[in-house]
């Protein structure tokens, strides 16, 4: 083992004899995710909030309105709690939190696909990216397809607990959606298909797991929200999920790329 | 033993060398991460789902400071 061709020892050709370093790695997703986190919360605080604001004036007025006929002001009630100050404190709170929760399955989903594979260099990179994208659309793009963010004001106390079973069901339906594509990917390789044949496959797993979340039942709350505060809304609820998703998969790789200055044999 | 060598395996196709040449984890490394997972759902769950059941003592506080946060990444709110 004193052979000097390089200071690359993964490339060993017998069992390794160092330990998937799973510790190390769960500290690294918890802080890529925390960071990550923390960059989509800032983010949404700087453009989201102001339309969160409008929305729940305009909801305070249409409360307003209906009090006049006897209707209860839910946004009143709603305000009595925390200022809209802390709202947006909890805001960046919440997003933080979401970061550090991805970042541990993030460590864990990267142990069971990739543990076998040489963690450094571009392919670590590209099996990071690959992981956070398969995240992105299992648990951000996918439910968004289906059940798109609300701004304050749409959402009905009384249906909350039949909602939250129907996101949480679109969110498990996303995530088998992605292992199924996966399989279907390694399957086909596994079957001497190239990638042409592999990726149209795994895409048609993706296509058949959107179809999948469309027989779930819709939404059952009205959305007294004008079109265009509702989608900015939309679009900026799915941009904070780009940005996290994207700065947990970099931050993840980062420590690849910098040992990979070191002349790696090809 | 085939040699495993960095380059060679397609990216997503690490199954045939992956059979021969499996990386250990340690059994320990494991439990620490499925428990730092299982706290990881607690605090999801705290933040996006939980309507006062969890901690009966907090009532709607931890809905309401999360209340832009689960409106912004789509879980449903009241």
């Amino acid at each position: 083992m004193s052979v000097t061709t390089g200071p690359t020892p993964p490339s060993a050709p017998s069992r390794p004899t160092a330990p998937y370093p799973l510790l190390p790695l769960l500290g690294r997703g918890l802080a890529a995710g925390g960071l990550a986190g923390l960059l989509s919360g800032l983010f949404s605080l700087l453009l989201a909030e102001p339309l969160m604001d409008r929305a729940i004036r305009l909801e305070e007025q249409r409360s307003a309105a209906a009090s006049h006929h006897g209707g209860h002001s839910h946004a009143a009630e709603a305000e009595e709690l925390f200022s809209r100050g802390t709202q947006h404190l909890g805001l960046v709170v919440t997003a933080v939190v979401a970061g550090l929760a991805l970042g541990v399955f993030f460590t864990l989903a990267h142990a069971l696909v990739h543990r076998t594979a040489p963690q450094t260099g571009d392919r670590a990179w590209q099996r990071a990216m690959g992981l956070a994208g398969a995240g992105f659309l299992a648990l951000s793009l996918l439910p968004a397809l289906r059940y798109p963010a609300n701004p304050p004001g749409v959402g009905d106390g009384g249906t909350v607990t039949e909602r939250q079973a129907l996101w949480l069901a679109a969110l498990v339906i996303g995530v088998l959606g992605m292992v199924l594509a996966r399989q279907v990917h390694l399957r086909l390789g596994a079957a001497g298909h190239g990638l042409p044949a592999r990726q149209t496959g795994a895409a048609l797993a993706v296509a058949a797991t959107l179809a999948a979340l469309f027989l779930l039942p819709d939404n059952p709350d009205p959305v007294p929200v004008p079109a265009d505060l509702l989608w900015d809304f939309r679009v900026l609820s799915l941009a904070s999920h780009v940005i996290l998703w994207a700065v947990l998969g970099a931050l993840f790789a980062a420590p690849a790329l910098r040992r990979r200055r070191t002349p790696a044999p090809a | 033993m085939s040699p495993h060598t960095p380059g060679t395996t397609a990216p997503g196709a690490a199954s045939p060398g992956a059979a021969a040449h499996p990386a250990t984890v340690r059994t320990r490394d494991w439990l620490v991460v499925a428990a730092a997972a299982i706290v990881a759902l607690i605090a999801l769950y705290a933040v996006f789902v939980d309507n006062g059941n969890l901690i009966p003592a907090t009532g709607s506080y931890l809905h309401e400071f999360a209340h832009d946060g689960r409106h912004l990444f789509g879980a449903p709110c009241h």
